[in-house]
């Protein structure tokens, strides 16, 4: 809302400059976008162009804004005149007949007929517009936009000999019923749309823009002025629906103010007069079907203390109501009956009142305080704390942690996730955003090939956050990616290149972290390399294993197509937390055993077996063979080339044995060592070597 | 030989001792009782005429002096640079273990979590895809609410049954769930959150006062990606609410949270603005930090920079949850994180938090 200075003089005294009313308004509510100054003048002019808030129609205009500045300065408001209609008839005004046929969408139509001479508007008139944004086009329309200025409420003004049958019908749209409005746009209507109709057709898009067959030219000798209160809902939709949005619209939506219908109406004829544009009919039109009371907030002084915090007086609270033109009744020490005036339609409950006040009190001039902690604070959730402890384990392993988009192109999605699991947007601004991410692995990956391709060739990143899959839901997920060296690079040697042990390592430490017990299985996921996918299991009570996730190679494909050269492995892993949420232990109380107190024994054992066996396999035989007594199982070398026969590999695995009661035998030792080769020898043909 | 040439053979010499034996050797050749060079000066100054004798004797004895000091030096820079068996280089660098950086927004947000926590708050952690009551209905944008224009919706493609989950901790040993009866009805998401707000609703609708809570999270909005907006960031949100809590407690809160973010004598103003949940309302501003007021781009010469919006709890809220709304009053406020971070850190392009350039990500602190 642009608002020249000079006008708003006519309308209340404001005894400051425009730079100091533009920070009091904006200080009370009114944000300030910008301050122009104009000519030298006294007193000093400027436009100020004030930000809105959504719940302040009435302030889309200059009675409201001076009604403000009023309040701020106790100075006098002065409501512009308008002229004497003389008497109302509901319906009819010759040759014009109003009807409401929808009075929902239109519980009030006013209108009044003149005959004017349309032409150039005076230089004042397309001043104040002009610097209100508005351009000039007839003295007729000019008058219509400058009444929207000064009071906020919008008017149209029809060619009154282009209406069929000289009547106005308000009433919806009929289906397939079209209208080409003042901008010269053929629009399709719709029957939810409000329509103001001739005899035969719609010559109107009813609180929006006029049509363009009844529109004001140079040859229009007698107008009909509408001034009418349109529903806001309905505006809103219609103004949507048809990607149409006007002065008239912005402010309907809004809520206008029904009561000021008449008063624009007379306004507007009284300015025709003025300017010499034409003579005014005697009489009006006024269809009303209704206008309701207004509403009656009781307030009693000491809520306004209890929700400010502050000591305001009751002069104070009363000032600040009656200047912004409440009508307080009742003169009960602690309360009062506040009337909302008509075109205050934000306010309906005392808080509206108290927030009055607080404007124009002053923010500022309230106390700050705190407030009274009444019980023991609860601990964060469990979930927050264990994410904490989890991104600094990550950082402690050398991973960088990133922020990706919770939403990815549906390429990508389906590239990482079934497409029955996605879930996809509506209404994405890009197709880049079209899916609700399934994985973080999509974007972990684009931000290793960005740091590729911005020369880093080591690069150790990490996400923790929502991925969101149709099956499961929402759950909390925590992704790694690892390209380049496994350690940093140094003078005293070369950097050995990561591979799928050194990202399954720090999965491990992350589960130990979590207090879970972890296995790990070949098994085959679309987006990573066979033969280097891993699922990674977390033992439940019950001994049963439940998938935790997964961890592999990126199939080369996917790090190709991203720009990532075709010789550097990207290894991935993905841990669902949500899935194993109720196994884990981590930030609770751990429960400590005592040293052992005899010595352990170590012996060494190395078998040749078939290289297909896996590992799990061998260290389960030797579990299940071994008495309690077996404590450590260690893989300390693998070998396969010169002495091995082909197809097979040896390898060596450290056992240590121990007893909490006793001093162990060397005895003890041989012969479970025995049995374990016996096992090993009958389950897998292995040779001890 | 002239006890001047003397001097600078010595000082040639000197150049090629690099053992102690040369050292040796060369102050024998030069101080040695027998055939030094000093030694034979001697001699000869007996042959020297009385009167020159004693400014001779000065002379020669100023060289010996140069000697014996030049050598001693010498010696020690020798013993110095001794390395003993097994020595290493300990200026060359240490092998560093690698180590990763947690996101600026992570830091951050840990920050401001830590001045909540330490003054009771409860931290929260819910939903990322909502429905509407919660993201809009309950917190007083009904349907067709012009306020819901201010935040534009990324909407789910069909309502999706995600498993809802309780939020917040249970109180007192009691049962865990619903408060408000039909709460428990499960409302299918259909839009992602558009502000953390939402937690409000679903706080409140399981616990009874008083409240004192903090929702950090992600929200969405339908924006282009450009310098300052981008269709996801982070919030935190804050709800108190008890009987007397008024907006004073709002104003003391927030303006103890920024001076502890930023600085003790920050200036933070507050003044009147409006949201559909809350009522009165306000957005906040701190002195601009980079002109300290004066005026400057960053705080569009206005010496001021908006940092969050808050208010008054709206009774329509507390009805919407159930609460009293005649005996319990309450605040809520909203921070942007990436807004603040764009603030603190002096960063100008909002996009270097989501493109995790490692270059960036290591300019913040281990
Ligand atoms: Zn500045």
């Amino acid at each position: 809302m642009k608002v020249l200075v000079s006008w708003l003089r006519e309308l209340v005294d404001v005894p400051v400059t425009p730079e100091v009313l533009a920070n009091d308004l904006h200080m009370a509510g009114f944000e300030v976008a910008s301050v122009d100054p104009q000519p030298p003048s006294q007193p000093p002019d400027a436009v100020i162009d004030f930000e809105i808030t959504a719940n302040r129609p009435d302030c889309l205009s200059m009675i409201g804004l001076a009604r403000e500045v009023a309040t701020k300065y106790g100075t006098t408001l002065r409501a512009p005149r308008g002229a004497d209609l003389g008497p109302a008839d509901a319906s009819r005004l010759d040759p014009l007949t109003v009807t409401i046929e929808n009075p929902t969408g239109c519980p009030r139509y006013c209108a009044a007929i003149a005959d004017v001479t349309v032409g150039p508007s005076p230089a004042w008139l397309v001043d104040r517009l002009t610097a209100a944004g508005i351009r000039s086009i007839s003295n007729i329309v000019d008058i219509t936009n400058y009444v929207l200025l000064e009071l906020g409420h919008p008017l149209h003004a029809f060619d009154l000999d282009t209406l069929a049958g000289s009547a106005l019908h308000i009433r919806s749209a009929r289906a397939g019923e079209t209208l080409t409005t003042l901008d010269g746009q053929k629009r399709a209507l719709l029957p939810e749309m409000l329509v103001i109709a001739d005899r035969d057709r719609a010559q109107a898009l009813a609180g929006i823009m006029g049509g363009g067959h009844s529109e004001v030219s140079a040859a229009t000798t007698t107008i009909a002025i509408e001034s009418a209160w349109f529903e806001p809902t309905s505006i809103r939709k219609t103004s949507k629906r048809l990607g149409l949005s006007t002065e008239a619209s912005h402010r309907f939506e809004r809520g206008a103010d029904v009561a000021a219908a008449g008063e624009a109406l007379a306004r507007a004829c009284g300015l025709i007069e003025q300017i010499g544009g034409g003579t005014v009919r005697r009489g009006w039109i006024d269809a009303c079907a209704s206008v309701p009371a207004p509403r009656v907030v009781r307030l009693a002084y000491a809520r306004v203390g209890a929700v400010l915090g502050a000591d305001v007086h009751v002069d104070d609270i009363r000032r600040i109501l009656t200047g912004l033109g409440f009508v307080l009744a009742g003169e009960a020490v602690d309360h009062t009956l506040a009337s909302v005036p008509s075109w205050r339609v934000d306010v309906s409950r005392d808080v509206d009142l108290i927030e009055e006040v607080a404007r124009h009190y002053g923010y500022d001039r309230l106390p700050a305080t705190f407030p009274a902690l009444a019980q023991v604070p609860p601990r964060p959730d469990a979930r927050l704390e264990q994410d904490g402890e989890l991104r600094r384990l990550a950082t402690a392993a050398g991973f960088s942690e990133c922020v990706t988009f919770s939403f990815i192109s549906e390429k990508s999605a389906r590239e990482f996730a079934p497409a029955d699991e996605l879930v996809a947007i509506t209404n994405p601004l890009s197709e880049l955003f079209a899916v609700l991410r399934p994985s973080l692995l999509p974007g972990l990956v684009d931000a290793v090939a960005h740091n590729r391709r911005h020369g880093q060739r080591d690069v150790r990143l990490f996400e923790l956050g929502t991925r969101f899959l149709r099956g499961t839901g929402e759950s909390r997920t925590l992704s790694l990616a690892w390209s380049g060296a496994a350690t940093s690079e140094h003078w005293s040697g070369r950097a050995r290149p990561a591979d799928l042990f050194d990202l399954v390592g720090v999965v491990d430490v992350l589960g130990r972290a979590m207090g879970l017990t972890l296995q790990v299985q070949a098994s085959v996921r679309p987006w990573l390399t066979p033969g280097r996918t891993a699922e990674v299991h977390a033992v439940d009570a019950g001994g049963g294993a439940r998938l935790l996730g997964v961890a592999g190679h990126v199939q080369a494909s996917l790090t190709t197509a991203r720009d990532i050269p075709a010789h550097d492995d990207v290894l991935v892993a993905e841990l669902d937390l949500n899935a194993v949420s109720d196994l884990v232990t981590m930030l609770g109380v751990a429960s400590a055993h005592p040293l052992p107190r005899f010595p352990s024994i170590v012996r060494d054992l190395s078998i040749l077996v078939d290289e297909s066996l896996l590992a799990a396999q061998v260290r389960g035989t030797i579990q299940a063979a071994a008495p309690v007594t077996l404590v450590r199982v260690a893989v300390f070398d693998r070998y396969q080339g010169k002495g091995i026969v082909e197809g097979k590999v040896s390898v060596s695995y450290r056992l240590t044995f121990q007893a909490l009661d006793r001093t162990l035998t060397d005895a003890e030792a041989d012969a479970a060592m025995a049995t374990i080769v016996d096992a090993l020898t009958k389950a897998h043909g292995a040779v001890r070597r | 030989m002239a006890i001047a040439d003397i001097r600078t053979q010595f000082t040639a010499d000197l150049a090629s001792v690099c053992t102690d034996a040369d050292q040796k050797a060369l102050r024998d050749q030069y101080l040695g009782r027998k055939g030094g060079a000093v030694a034979g000066l001697m001699k000869a100054l007996g042959a020297a005429s009385p009167d020159q004798r004693p400014a001779l004797g000065q002379q020669i004895n100023e060289l010996k002096q140069h000697i014996e000091t030049t050598l001693d030096q010498r010696l020690a820079s020798l013993s110095s640079a001794r390395r003993p068996a097994g020595a290493v280089d300990v200026t060359l660098p240490g092998r560093v273990p690698a180590i990763g950086r947690l996101h600026p927004l992570t830091q951050l947000r840990s920050r401001i979590e830590a001045v909540f926590a330490r003054q009771g708050y409860e931290i929260l952690d819910g939903p990322e895809t909502e429905d509407d009551w919660h993201n809009f209905e309950a917190l007083n944008m009904p349907p067709e609410h012009p306020a819901r224009d201010m935040q534009d919706t990324l909407y789910l493609s069909g309502p999706w049954d995600r498993p809802a989950r309780p939020v917040g901790a249970v109180r007192g040993g009691g049962p865990s769930g619903p408060r408000v009866s039909g709460a428990d009805v499960p409302h299918p998401a259909t839009l992602l959150r558009t502000h953390t707000s939402s937690m409000q609703i679903r706080y409140m609708e399981s616990h009874e006062p008083p409240v004192r809570v903090i929702a950090p999270g992600r929200v969405y909005r339908r924006d282009n990606l450009d310098l300052t907006h981008t269709p996801m960031f982070q919030q935190v949100e804050g709800l108190v609410v008890g009987e007397g809590v008024t907006m004073a407690d709002l104003k003391g809160t927030i303006i103890g949270f920024l001076r502890e973010l930023f600085v003790p004598d920050i200036p933070v103003v507050f003044r009147p603005s409006f949201f559909p949940y809350t009522e009165p309302s306000a957005d906040v501003f701190i002195g601009c930090q980079r002109c300290k007021g004066a005026g400057c781009s960053m705080c569009k010469r206005t010496g001021f920079i908006e940092v969050l919006g808050c208010g008054m709890v709206h009774p329509a809220v507390f009805e919407a949850v159930g609460y009293d709304a005649t005996h319990v009053t309450g605040f809520a406020f909203g921070v942007g994180i990436e807004r603040l971070a764009l603030l603190m850190h002096g960063v100008e392009d909002i996009r270097l938090f989501y493109e995790n350039d490692l270059r960036f990500l290591e300019q913040f602190p281990l």
